[in-house]
């Protein structure tokens, strides 16, 4: 069952109580949430525990998915918001956002990665002011365009641009060196 | 400003960082228990069989005894919308004890006079972005009344689809301040103490 059938035929199920269908919506989004997750707080363990998080608040909320076909847009946007909040929650309570070794350490390398290169690339997004962070993944690494991006995070086209552009200029700063090292 | 997606250097990272992240093996399994433990989406179901039109024959008499229930019904409901107090400026109703599980009406005010359209999104709906259309009750003066059952919600009026907003006239959410404007509202239960933040 799991994963059959367009996301609306499994909103639909849901909705008129079949909850197992949820598993398919959950299968079938689970893997890009979790790579934009781990690519924004940069610790896998809290990156299930948000990804899970947004699934439940997606289920709760399901009867507000006005296009269910389009479940995948409107989960995302769940996601990223529940993303805002778990940075702001670190961000009071340890006053970094991730800059944390240890959880360098706890994420597993996805498969055929180059761990110093990703470790690299996870400390330089570290760096970034969280919103130019999350315009930069979901610009360059979910290739939404940036109405689609607008439309998610709520701001405007110009500042999403900049946002990007800057993320840009910084990950060429921390990352130009070391990238010109690996490919020698 | 879009020229990074031809820069090499930026390709290789999103390429890095576009390859999958394995979950935990029971990751479904474990998100599934917590669905099945949330509270269902029944009330949609119940709303829509409640919502969904269909004929009824009724005698006189019935018809009568009828009229009389929802006459009642409907007072109840005025005097619960009554109590509710507008979203953030008093405390929201603090429903009877008999009707402590009830959920309470929550008027949401705001005035936008440039608006083509305002809804009402927040952690009630899921953050829906299209969210709960609200009601043009005169130039600029924009109203929904919503039912919600005891508990803290966090809130925010979408306008011209577009606009995030917080509610001026209610206290912002301090756990959401990494993102959009977010209001809260505090509905009282028989058992909840305090009030509206």
């Amino acid at each position: 069952m799991s994963g059959e059938g367009p996301d609306e035929v499994l909103v639909r199920r849901v909705l008129e109580g079949d909850v197992e269908a949820f598993a398919g919506l959950v299968a079938r989004h689970r893997e890009r949430g979790l790579r934009f997750v781990t690519a924004m707080l940069g610790d896998s363990a809290d990156a299930e525990e948000v990804l899970q998080d947004a699934f439940v608040r997606a289920y709760r909320g399901l009867r507000s998915c006005r296009e269910p076909a389009r479940f995948g847009a409107w989960f995302f946007q769940i996601l990223v918001n529940r993303c805002r909040t778990r940075a702001a929650t670190r961000r009071r309570s340890a006053g970094l956002f991730v800059q944390d070794d240890a959880a360098l350490e706890r994420a597993p390398a996805p498969p055929g990665a180059d761990m110093e290169w990703r470790e690299e690339i996870t400390r330089a997004l570290a760096q970034l002011d969280p919103l130019q962070r999350e315009a930069f993944l979901l610009k360059h690494v979910e290739g939404l365009d940036y109405d689609e991006i607008s439309r998610l995070t709520g701001a405007g086209t110009s500042a999403l641009k900049m946002r990007v552009m800057r993320a840009c200029e910084h990950l060429r700063a921390s990352l130009g060196e070391a990238d010109n090292g690996r490919r020698r | 400003m879009d020229d990074a997606a031809d820069d090499p250097l930026i390709r290789r990272i999103a390429d890095e960082l576009a390859r999958p992240v394995a979950a935990r093996p029971d990751f479904e399994a474990r998100v599934m228990a917590a669905v099945r433990g949330a509270p269902s989406t029944a009330p949609a179901r119940a709303w829509a069989w409640l919502s969904e039109p269909r004929a009824l024959a009724v005698s006189p008499l019935h018809g009568l005894a009828a009229a009389a229930v929802l006459a009642a019904l409907l007072f109840a409901g005025i005097r619960v919308v009554t109590r509710a107090g507008r979203a953030g400026q008093v405390e929201a109703a603090a429903p009877e004890p008999a009707a402590a599980t009830a959920p309470a009406i929550v008027s949401f005010v705001l005035v936008a006079p440039g608006a083509r359209s305002v809804a009402l999104t927040g952690d009630f709906d899921g953050w829906d972005r299209s969210g709960l259309l609200m009601r043009r009750e005169a130039p600029g003066l924009w109203t929904l009344n919503v039912p919600l059952a005891a508990g803290r919600y966090r809130y925010a009026f979408v306008v011209d689809g577009r606009r995030f907003v917080a509610d001026p006239s209610a206290p912002p959410a301090l756990d959401d301040d990494f993102g959009q404007p977010t209001s809260v509202v505090t509905v009282s239960g028989a058992r909840a103490a305090g009030g509206a933040l």
